[in-house]
């Protein structure tokens, strides 16, 4: 009997499950993947580049840009490690600190409801997604009021943010659903009355949704940490790692969460975390707002004009919404970065697919590649 | 960071604002470093990358400790100083597979050479791609000028 010839298969440039404009070039034996390279670079715009040409505030709007779904993440990142570089000249008044990590917080439940909604998309169940749309907008529409932006805010500035939350925008606790766009706090009883349990209901529960995820790309801890993987992978697979509690910064160490941890390493387990993750940050979310509601002050330090910083490099971490977002900033003492290195999450777990894909089906690969959750924009930067 | 300090006694050591050691070490003791930190549970590679000083490059490799029950573990950054004409260097995508594609990217972005890496293609720019190493600072960009744009002119 003649065997089948294994085929080499392109799926892309720009697969519409791949969010971006990604490459898989795959082997096919059959159904069975043998083998799978990803192809990036299709987005590439040379953010590290331009950012030596620009001055150190100017390049803040560039890093909304590379990962779009969680702008204010990467903002937070650049500008606490330029911070970092001044030293103590800037002293960044707490309720800046506490506006950044309760926006950050927000941005992540609207960036793990965009990965959840689209996963599930990509496995077929359309309504999720719709669902996700419709809360992320209730988010967008109070980023809005805030930053005066919906996607790209450049609301974080060296030294505090832009401008103080606008009047009446924080709410009470007692604030319900019909407040869930206009209020925070609305958002936030809305998000754990009904948001949450939806989801639960709708998806998790879901048996077929179950059975094309559960065991499907399975990363054993040893194998995450090697291939230096982060966020909602790593913790996927067991690992209880989190850069917010296990290497603080802004004001994460006075606030209380917990962090959830996945059991097997499987597609499910990194959607179960991501899930896990949003409720938390809505915990976190209600601790700045109570914050917040009392403490009033100023929320910009006093910088220089022109933002020299002292010669000197600055590694900063911080934990993203899809994993360790990280900056490298080198300084010579000028007005421009003289190096800015962008270590994107989503371009180290693409890796992961040549190590997840071979021995799947077909269909799973779009599954591995939802529960990874990649943003193509990050990958090219 | 005292495992370092007794096996490169004469390495120079700085400690960053942030509280990151890092360690300059010859070219020829790199990989060693490398062994040594990833026996002393630094298994998890960051980032590797390079800074262009103009006379030199600089290959950073940023490695850190994943340990559940520690708060604040700091990274460790490995720099070697590599000439800026046909660099080359040990890969340590063996060990951490996860530097594989950031040691790919530093190849595509500064020309640094990684003997021994399984995949040495570049991985940002096409293949094929003739116009250097651009995050090099004396990288010259060879496209041609775009047309100005010539303002249009309504009829009269």
């Amino acid at each position: 009997m003649e065997r089948t010839r294994e085929l080499l298969v392109n799926m892309g440039p720009q697969h519409p499950s791949t969010h971006g404009v990604l490459r898989l070039m795959i082997k096919l034996d059959g159904e069975q993947v043998t083998w799978c390279e990803p192809d990036i670079g299709y987005l590439h715009r040379c953010f590290e580049k331009l950012s030596e040409q620009k001055t150190y505030p100017q390049v803040i709007p560039y890093t909304d840009r590379t990962d779009y779904l969680a702008a204010m993440l990467n903002e937070q990142c650049y500008v606490e490690a330029v911070e970092k570089l001044f030293g103590d000249a800037i002293q960044v008044p707490e309720r800046a600190q506490y506006i950044r990590v309760m926006m950050a917080e927000l941005q992540r439940i609207t960036s793990h409801l965009l990965a959840l909604g689209s996963m599930a998309m990509d496995l077929g169940a359309t309504t999720p997604f719709l669902y996700c749309w419709r809360d992320r907008e209730k988010l967008y529409s109070l980023f809005e009021r805030i930053t005066g932006g919906r996607m790209l805010y450049n609301y974080f500035r060296i030294g505090g943010v832009r401008n103080d939350l606008p009047e009446g925008i924080i709410g009470t606790p007692q604030d319900g659903e019909d407040k869930s766009d206009k209020t925070i706090w609305g958002f936030i009883n809305y998000f754990d009355s009904y948001v949450y349990p939806e989801w639960d209901a709708l998806v998790t529960g879901n048996r077929i949704f179950q059975y094309r995820t559960k065991g499907i790309g399975v990363l054993t801890p040893e194998q995450a940490i090697a291939y230096s993987a982060s966020g909602a992978v790593l913790r996927g697979s067991g690992v209880k790692w989190d850069l917010r509690k296990n290497l603080p910064y802004a004001v994460y160490d006075r606030l209380e969460f917990d962090i959830p941890v996945g059991s097997n390493g499987d597609c499910f387990d990194r959607w179960w975390v991501r899930q896990e993750e949003m409720k938390q940050s809505s915990r976190i979310v209600k601790q700045c707002l109570e914050w917040l509601a009392e403490n009033p002050g100023p929320v910009m330090a006093k910088v220089p004009r022109v933002l020299k910083p002292p010669k000197g490099e600055v590694y900063h971490r911080i934990e993203g919404a899809r994993g360790e977002v990280a900056c490298y900033v080198v300084s010579d003492g000028g007005p421009n970065p003289y190096k800015v290195k962008w270590r994107s999450p989503a371009f180290t777990h693409l890796q992961l697919m040549p190590l997840l894909v071979p021995g799947h089906k077909i269909a799973d690969i779009i599954a591995i590649l939802g529960s990874i959750d990649v943003v193509l924009g990050e990958v090219d930067r | 960071m005292d495992f370092l300090k007794e096996r490169f006694p004469d390495a120079p050591m700085t400690t960053h604002v942030n509280g990151d050691t890092e360690i300059l070490v010859p070219k020829e003791r790199y990989e060693e470093a490398v062994r040594a930190c990833y026996d002393a549970g630094y298994k998890y590679c960051s980032v590797v990358t390079a800074i262009d000083w103009q006379d030199r490059l600089t290959l950073v490799a940023s490695l850190c400790r994943i340990d559940p029950n520690e708060v604040g573990a700091r990274n460790i950054h490995i720099k070697v100083d590599l000439p800026r004409e046909g660099a080359h260097i040990p890969s340590i995508s063996k060990l951490y597979p996860g530097a594989n594609w950031h040691e790919r990217e530093t190849y595509d972005m500064y020309g640094i050479r990684f003997d021994g890496h399984p995949n040495h293609r570049r991985i940002l720019l096409p293949d094929n791609w003739q116009g250097g190493h651009p995050l090099l600072k004396d990288f010259v960009d060879r496209r041609p000028k775009r047309p100005r744009l010539v303002r249009h002119r309504f009829a009269e």
